[in-house]
């Protein structure tokens, strides 16, 4: 077994640094926010260092950019990086808090051969723009050690692993301070050194754990490692230096989010239908805007379209400090239906539903029906109206010819206020809905008003006349 | 004199009304061979505006787009109602043989959304017609919306009031429509692009209610009271 150890340095940097677009100095300071734990270059470039105090970064850069570290934030991350190292490999370990562990010794022939493995990492961390060690050891803990020290370099050779290792300080190896305080007034100053000492001494002289630490580094002790499962949503988060005011400060975060989004579901085969964006305000309660396509949808343009359109609808209520895009819906992508030559093709069906999609995300979810018929024979029931949907079914044959009826239906039924010029049919006796307490009992005329109109006239149990509908 | 009228014919700028070539422009039938008749025998005009102009719904305005309808719902063309007045009643569309699932009605709340609604729903390849009824328009925006129906190819029927037949606008068809004595509809044409306007003609819309108006009125008498109030 061979294991890939990626040491990312400075990740919660390069995920902040990747949703701004601004280039000014950026660190990132520890909870209590007294120590830089992290600088971008912009900001050594200015003489910080990490582990400087923040005061004193302050006094070198007075417009400096702070932001506070938080686990939470720094777990999410890492697990964004393990989703997509997933793509790469198989069987992969998040090290918290800023590692990954990805066995790479079975990918060699897929990839034909380490160094093209090893390529096609740095080849997405540079597409990422990421900051990462990476280390190769048989172990997973020399892979750690190694990557960690910044020793990484490309070779599956055993002894060669070893060797590198043994070169490295006590202090590099990561033992707890008091083993190695013990074994620097051993005399040992490498691990080499240490490598060398009898098992069963050191055993009984130190404690049996440095044992134990010690094999798994060799590998002659086992250290099996979990792998990881991605969970099965989409979930991505922008978090922002400076607020943002404007709606379309938000687009650029954005459009590299549903890129992402877009290559995740183009490698899970499927397509999504509804997205929620979370935005994130500091004293107020977050804005959470559902985005529904009509139909399923995987491009980032079209997600990106829709949901500008959406924040223009719908101004921001405060500046924003972070937003959030949650996918969990996924629906299974349809094979391209082989629909006849001249008949309706994919193209036509996407049109139709990006035009649905726009036509929903600027006017609202209810603005768009559709009318269905309904078995009843009460007028004002005999129809329905119903949310747009694409819909190939045959059409339903109905049994006779149905009655005729007014294209035209009012809202409700209007007292009639003259006498009508001319009686045409009638009268249509329509009576029910005693069962569900809607009793209707109308007798249905077709008549014609003075001004041309021809109108569907009843008239109630209780003697009154009605216009409930115009022949158009 | 004659010099003055000769140097004036020659020039390019004078257009002369019989010399005038005919534009071919994409239309769709109607329908109505008489109402086709009138408009050169062409019909609803593709990529363009078309106006009817009518006082009160229920003289049949409907039913003069029920062919159209019809073949564009068979076709798989999708057919809006932007805005309309009163409820489309599903039986009676489904009665004239006009598929359902093609229907689709849009509500905008304001006028901003209905002009950016009709101008998407016209560029769109999908539409086959679109029927708005759009209230009050400035000039400036049935300009725009002309400029969105050129974009596509659809048929696209404003519905306004007749009071508007007097105002110009850019619409390529404007009808005025109005009831003939005999349920019929009485189609006036105001303006036809590319042709003189003045046609007239009465189409017979007794049909739509199944009235034949040789036919004697089929009330039943009964033994209530007759309508009046």
């Amino acid at each position: 077994m061979l294991w890939l150890y990626l040491h990312f340095p400075h990740l919660l940097l390069d995920h902040i640094r990747r949703s701004n677009e601004s280039t000014d100095a950026l660190v990132i300071v520890e909870d209590s926010g007294q120590k830089v734990i992290q600088a971008c270059p912009a900001a050594r470039d200015l003489g910080i260092n990490t582990g400087m105090r923040l005061k004193t970064a302050l006094g070198l850069a007075p417009d400096l950019c702070i932001v506070k570290a938080d686990q939470q934030q720094e777990a999410r991350t890492l697990e964004d990086q393990a989703r997509w190292l997933y793509r790469y490999a198989a069987h992969i370990v998040p090290v918290p808090p800023n590692g990954l562990l990805a066995e790479i010794g079975s990918l060699q022939r897929l990839y034909g051969g380490l160094s093209a493995v090893w390529q096609a990492v740095e080849d997405v961390l540079h597409e990422r723009q990421l900051t990462a060690w990476p280390g190769i050891g048989h172990t997973p803990l020399a892979a750690r050690l190694i990557a960690r020290n910044g020793k990484g370099e490309c070779s599956s050779d055993k002894n060669h692993i070893l060797q590198t290792l043994g070169q490295m300080p006590l202090l590099a190896a990561e033992f707890d301070g008091r083993t190695c305080t013990r074994l620097q007034r051993l005399g040992l100053n490498t691990l080499k050194e240490v490598f060398s000492l009898p098992p069963a001494e050191m055993a009984r002289r130190l404690s049996p754990e440095t044992l134990v630490y010690i094999q798994k580094i060799q590998g002659s002790r086992p250290d099996p490692q979990t792998p990881w499962q991605p969970p099965h949503y989409f979930r991505q988060q922008a978090d922002f230096v400076q607020e943002i005011e404007q709606s379309q400060g938000l687009l650029f975060p954005l459009q590299r989010i549903l890129s992402e989004l877009e290559k995740d579901l183009c490698w899970r085969q499927q397509d999504t239908d509804s997205l929620l964006l979370v935005l994130q305000h500091r004293h107020e309660e977050a804005t959470r805007l559902h985005i529904r396509t009509s139909g399923p949808e995987h491009r980032a343009e079209a997600f990106l379209s829709l949901i500008s359109l959406r924040l223009e609808q719908q101004p921001l209520q405060a500046p924003v400090i972070s937003l959030r895009l949650i996918v969990k819906r996924f629906l299974d992508r349809e094979a391209p239906g082989g629909q006849d030559l001249l008949g309706e093709n994919q193209d036509l069906n996407e049109a139709w539903h990006t035009l649905m999609s726009r036509l929903q995300a600027r006017l609202g979810h209810n603005a768009l029906k559709q009318l269905t018929p309904q078995a009843d024979h009460r007028p004002e029931r005999a129809w329905s109206a119903s949310d747009v949907r694409r819909t190939n079914r045959a059409s339903t044959t109905t049994i006779g010819q149905p009655p005729q009826r007014p294209l035209w239906l009012l809202q409700g039924p209007q007292p009639l206020e003259e006498v009508p010029q001319a009686w045409f049919a009638g009268p249509e006796r329509i009576s029910g809905g005693w069962w569900d307490g809607q009793r209707v009992h109308r007798d249905y005329y077709v008549a014609q008003l003075n001004n041309g109109q021809l109108a569907w006239v009843f008239r109630d149990i209780r003697e009154g006349w009605f216009v409930h509908g115009w022949f158009g | 004199m004659s010099e003055l009228l000769d140097t004036l014919m020659q020039d390019a700028r004078v257009w002369q009304g019989h010399r005038h070539n005919k534009t071919i422009q994409p239309a769709e039938p109607t329908g109505y061979q008489a109402l086709d008749n009138q408009l050169g025998g062409t019909g609803w005009p593709r990529g363009a505006l078309s106006e009817c102009l009518l006082d009160t719904p229920g003289i049949g305005e409907l039913t003069l787009l029920v062919p159209l309808m019809q073949r564009l719902s068979l076709a798989g063309k999708t057919i809006f109602w932007l805005n309309p007045p009163h409820t489309p009643y599903a039986p009676a569309l489904m009665r004239k043989d006009i598929d359902l699932d093609q229907v689709i009605m849009i509500h905008t709340e304001n006028k901003g959304d209905f002009l950016w609604a009709l101008e998407n729903c016209l560029r769109s390849p999908v539409t086959g017609l679109v029927m708005a009824w759009p209230g009050k328009l400035a000039a400036r925006e049935i300009r725009r919306l002309q400029l969105a129906a050129e974009a596509g190819s659809n048929v696209c029927v404003l519905f306004r009031e007749r009071y508007y037949a007097g105002q110009n606008s850019p619409a390529a068809l404007r009808l005025e429509l109005e009831p003939d004595d005999q349920q019929g509809l009485k189609v006036n044409v105001v303006k036809r692009r590319g042709s003189w306007p003045g046609q007239r003609c009465s189409l017979a819309m007794a049909q739509r209610a199944d009235l034949f108006h040789h036919e004697a009125p089929r009330v039943v008498q009964g033994p209530w009271l007759t309508p009046a109030r």
